[in-house]
C-alpha cells in the first residue's frame, strides 16, 4: 500500500500510548492496532476526525504517500 | 472478525435433509447401475415390460440403456450439489456465510445444475425419438423452465454474493 499511517510517530511525539488514544477517540484498541500497523482498508472520516482532535493534527500529519517500488 | 455460531430449526432441517437426500441420491445410483449392469437382458426387459418384438421395441430398449446411463452421470453431479449447499449450511451454522468459498461454490452449483438441465434436454429428446403410441415411455424429463431459471438465479446468487463478500471485506478493514 502507499499510503502510510504515521500514527506511531504522532503518538512518539506527543509521549502518547495507543491505550490513551484509543480512550480518547473512543476506539477499540484491536481497530487503532490494525490502523497503526497499516493493515486497515479505508478510513472514516469520522476517524479521522476524532484522532486529529485527540493529537492536535491535520490528517496529512497523519497520512503519508510513498510510491511502491512496483510503480516506478 | 468471527461471529457466533448460529442454531436454529430450518438450519437443523436443511443439514439433515442434505445428508439424507445424499445418501438417497447414491442408493439412486447403486440402483441404477445394478439396473444397467447386472440385471437386464433384452428378454428380461421384454418381459418385465411386457413388450411385443419389433424394430419400435428395439429402439425402446437402446432408449431406455441410455437414458439409464445418463441417469447414472447425474448421480455425481446431484452429489456435488448437495455436497456444497452443505458446505454452504456448515458455514451458515458457523455465523459466517459471507466468504469467498461460498461464492465460488454456488458457482459451481450453478454449472452443474446447467450441466443438469441439459442432461435433462436430452433425455426429454431420446424420450420423443423412442416413444411409440403403444408403448408411450412417461419419463419427467425435457425444458423446464423452472429448472433454467434456477440455472439463472444461482449464477446470479453466486454473483452477488462475491460482491457482497468483497464489500464485506473492505468494511472489516475499515478504522
Amino acid at each position: 500500500m502507499a499510503i502510510v499511517v504515521k500514527l506511531d510517530d504522532l503518538l512518539h511525539d506527543r509521549r502518547m500510548t495507543l491505550t490513551e488514544l484509543a480512550d480518547r477517540v473512543g476506539m477499540t484498541l484491536a481497530n487503532l492496532s490494525i490502523l497503526k500497523t497499516g493493515k486497515a482498508r479505508a478510513i472514516r472520516f469520522s476517524t479521522l476526525d476524532a484522532i486529529c482532535k485527540a493529537l492536535v493534527c491535520q490528517p496529512g500529519d497523519l497520512l503519508k504517500f510513498e510510491p511502491d517500488d512496483a510503480e516506478h | 472478525m468471527s461471529r457466533p455460531a448460529t442454531t436454529s430449526t430450518p438450519l437443523s432441517v436443511a443439514h439433515v435433509s442434505l445428508r439424507t437426500l445424499r445418501a438417497v441420491n447414491w442408493i439412486y445410483g447403486v440402483a441404477i447401475l445394478v439396473l444397467v449392469v447386472a440385471m437386464p437382458t433384452r428378454r428380461w426387459i421384454i418381459d418385465a415390460l411386457n413388450l411385443l418384438p419389433s424394430p419400435e421395441t428395439e429402439r425402446l430398449i437402446v432408449g431406455l440403456h441410455v437414458i439409464a446411463v445418463i441417469g447414472l452421470v447425474t448421480i455425481p453431479l446431484n452429489d456435488s450439489v448437495l455436497k456444497r449447499l452443505l458446505a454452504i449450511v456448515e458455514s451458515v451454522r458457523g455465523g459466517d456465510p459471507f466468504v469467498a468459498a461460498n461464492a465460488a461454490r454456488l458457482h459451481s452449483i450453478a454449472w452443474v445444475l446447467l450441466a443438469l438441465q441439459v442432461l435433462s434436454l436430452i433425455i426429454g429428446v431420446i424420450v420423443k425419438l423412442v416413444s411409440t403410441p403403444e408403448h408411450p415411455l412417461n419419463i419427467a424429463a425435457g425444458f423446464s423452465i423452472t429448472g433454467w431459471l434456477a440455472v439463472l438465479l444461482t449464477f446470479l446468487l453466486a454473483r452477488v454474493f462475491a460482491e457482497g463478500t468483497s464489500m464485506r471485506d473492505d468494511l472489516e478493514g475499515t478504522v
